[in-house]
């Protein structure tokens, strides 16, 4: 009734399943940060373009290559190369994705040397092609574990990986049910581990945080939940393009259940 | 005077000053120098300023330290009123919030009012509140409060922005920097100059000036001074979201006991929040390890002054050494060594360092340094604008169109910003110097959307791959 639209923020498979549905009813503007829809599920993948042609179809316009930083209730501050603008909108949804759990998170104590990197940043890093660690420890296997090992592999060198059975990308796996700690000044030399077995200590030279994914939230104004103009779109489950699309639409959905007729 | 200057008939300048460390202390001591005709030299033993305390440290500008008539309280009183245009001038995050010191028991609270006398004494501002007060002030502290002192002229600071900018000021005024730089014996020359021997060659210089913080004691020894005894006293702390940190309004101490001031709950500059420190004396300079039932310790104690699922916010943990001593600051003129002076403080080195600086040198021109005060001299660095804190942020396009380029989706550092950071006086040389110069890597989630990209800008303004580029000051990305 405003005749402002629906914003969307990250075009990944949650945000752009979230646009299509919200569209059918809705104007709606999706924002990325990068110049490109799928986020961390690629642009290239077959789904995720099936995922952009509806999303087209139905009308949403997509502004790439902006990163959303903050939300006043009534625009959204989006910082893009060579502009910086507010735009109006009615209502955010916020589909900024997940990260891996941090030190903090995890419980990762001990010293602070270099070599101690998000699997997200470790994956960038290694897709540059040169080898940056020869025996790495993975702390979690979650969604980027694989492609971290597959890279280090790729690179010649071997992977450790914390996790009660060892999956089939890693050489070793260390039972860690406790906290961790790091070993080494200037680099990571070793891991104190807590197992059931009692405390080892793993020799590796780089420890690569891939576990339990948590919600990134980075625009200020619309970090937590409890605001009614505000719709967090970031299923913590499923992990292939089309889960995560159905999730996302899902949650539009139900927000229009509840909220229909409105904007 | 006889102190002419020798310049021109040596090889080798001899430099009026040499300041040992580019900790806090140092760095305000060369900055000031920069003012003055002296030529300065500073060496750091690490590759970047503010490596040891002035990094770790809960970024309180006190109003009150306790020690009423010391040479420290009248350093406090003479710094505390020049926050606002000090940091104006070097584009240093400073704002004078005040602290709530909380008594959560009747024993606390009958404590507090000798605090209250003691800050009097020291000349500081110093307000008893009942509960109700304590409450209205800040909503956070736990109902268990019985009574609170205010001490409204306390001020949170960027603690590594401050040395960073005392250091570019030092740098443009054509102070000579030499990072990376350890100092490995100090000789006389002559009666004059004394030779100043590091782990890259040598520095020739009139005066010395001890700002190494941990370092003193050694220094001290290496140049035939004093005795001093220092240690580390490693402090862990817990680095909480914005989430919680901007709903804090003001600084809550807990009661302090005479030897300890405890773990509090600190506003950071940036919107996050700082529990902490522990105090810990150990005998391990680089030992900067966390462990988990300190950490536990530091979230319990802090809950009982804020309660909250504190732990929930965490998105940091460190550790840092600050300089324990045999005495709680040294500011003075060695007693054995006419031309070496001393400048360290345990704790309050953030507190004390405009004062200090000035101090300093007025000791170095009592014991005969004769330079006047330069006209030319810059009093100001370059303010960066700021993408997340910008008033008016569309307008940063102007500027440079990189402020449209966020790297750090978190803190929302540009592209811009973090160009400044690589280039300029003092020049960010790893991830970790870009974080302390722009706060990127540092937001919740620590990296992980941006520590990829800020690895890529270091690595091509230092000239080197990604695998090379120093992640801190000591080690590389890759192993």
């Amino acid at each position: 009734m405003t005749g402002l639209p629906e914003l969307v923020v990250g075009a990944g498979p949650s945000g752009l399943g979230c646009a299509i549905a919200l569209a059918v009813e809705c104007s709606v503007v999706i924002v990325d940060r990068l110049p490109v829809s799928g986020g961390q599920a690629g642009w290239r993948d077959p789904a995720v373009r099936s995922l952009v042609r509806q999303a087209e179809h139905a009308g949403v316009e997509f502004r790439l290559g902006g990163t959303a930083t903050r939300w006043d209730g009534e625009r959204l501050l989006v910082a893009a190369p060579g502009e910086i603008r507010w735009n109006p909108g009615h209502n955010l949804f916020f589909a900024g994705g997940l990260r891996p759990a941090t030190a903090a998170d995890i419980g990762l104590f001990g010293e602070r040397p270099a070599g101690v990197l998000p699997a997200t940043v470790a994956e960038h890093l290694l897709a540059a092609g040169v080898p940056l660690w020869q025996k790495p420890l993975i702390v979690g296997s979650g969604p980027w574990a694989r492609r971290v090992a597959e890279l280090v592999h790729g690179l010649g060198g071997s992977i450790a990986v914390t996790a009660t059975h060892k999956p089939d990308w890693a050489d070793e796996a260390v039972d860690c049910n406790g906290s961790l700690e790091i070993i080494g000044r200037e680099h990571v030399r070793s891991a104190r581990v807590h197992t059931p077995a009692g405390v080892q200590e793993v020799d590796c030279d780089a420890l690569i945080l891939a576990g339990d994914p948590r919600p990134t939230r980075n625009v200020e104004g619309a970090l937590q939940e409890g605001d009614p103009r505000v719709t967090f779109v970031q299923p913590l489950v499923g992990e292939s393009i089309q889960e995560r699309s159905a999730a996302g639409q899902e949650i539009a959905l139900q927000w229009l259940r509840l909220n229909g007729g409105q904007g | 005077m006889g102190r002419r200057r020798h310049d021109g008939h040596c090889a080798e300048h001899v430099f009026d000053v040499a300041v040992v460390g580019g900790g806090v202390l140092g760095a305000a001591v060369a900055a000031r120098l920069s003012s003055t005709s002296a030529s300065t030299c500073l060496l750091e033993a690490e590759a970047d300023v503010g490596e040891g305390a002035s990094k770790g440290n809960t970024g309180v500008a006190v109003s009150y330290y306790g020690g009423p008539g010391s040479l420290e309280t009248q350093l406090i009183n003479a710094s505390n009123p020049g926050w606002e245009s000090l940091c104006d001038r070097l584009d240093v995050p400073y704002r004078r919030i005040g602290a709530i010191m909380v008594a959560l028991s009747d024993e606390e609270g009958d404590r507090l009012e000798g605090i209250r006398q003691e800050a009097e004494e020291c000349a500081a501002r110093a307000e008893l509140l009942t509960a109700r007060q304590v409450l209205e002030a800040e909503p956070l502290v736990s109902g268990d409060c019985v009574a609170g002192l205010l001490l409204p002229d306390e001020g949170i600071i960027d603690p590594m922005r401050l040395t960073i900018a005392y250091g570019q000021l030092a740098v443009l005024n054509g102070v000579d920097f030499r990072l990376g730089e350890r100092v490995i014996a100090v000789e006389r020359e002559t009666e004059d100059v004394t030779i100043i021997r590091t782990s890259r060659g040598r520095v020739r210089a009139r005066y010395v000036v001890n700002a190494a913080g941990l370092g003193a004691g050694q220094i001290s020894a290496l140049a035939g001074g004093e005795a001093i005894a220092t240690w580390p006293r490693k402090g862990q702390y817990v680095v909480l979201d914005r989430r919680f940190g901007e709903r804090l309004s003001k600084i809550v101490f807990c009661t302090h006991l005479p030897d300890t001031k405890g773990i509090n709950v600190v506003p950071t500059v940036h919107g996050s929040a700082l529990l902490g420190p522990t105090a810990q004396d150990g005998e391990d300079p680089d030992d900067r390890a966390t462990d988990a039932d300190t950490i536990a310790h530091v979230l319990k104690q802090a809950a009982r002054l804020v309660p909250s699922a504190l732990a929930e916010y965490a998105i940091k943990t460190f550790a840092a050494n600050r300089p324990a001593s045999d005495e709680q600051h040294r500011l003075r003129v060695d007693p054995i060594v006419p031309n070496l002076v001393h400048v360290t403080d345990r704790s309050a080195g953030v507190s004390i360092s405009p004062a200090s600086a000035e101090h300093v040198v007025a000791l170095l021109r009592e014991s005969g340094l004769d330079v006047g005060e330069r006209r030319d001299a810059v009093a100001a660095v370059t303010p960066v604008p700021r993408l997340r804190s910008a008033p008016d942020p569309e307008a940063l396009i102007d500027i440079d169109p990189l402020y449209g380029q966020v790297v750090c989706a978190c803190e929302h550092v540009s592209a811009a910003e973090i160009a400044k950071s690589l280039e300029g006086p003092l020049p960010a040389r790893s991830v970790d110097a870009v974080r302390k110069r722009t706060g990127a890597t540092h937001g919740r989630c620590q990296g992980s959307l941006c520590a990829a990209g800020v690895t890529f800008l270091c690595a091509l303004s230092t000239n080197t791959g990604p695998a090379t580029a120093p992640s801190t000051t000591r080690g590389t990305v890759g192993s």
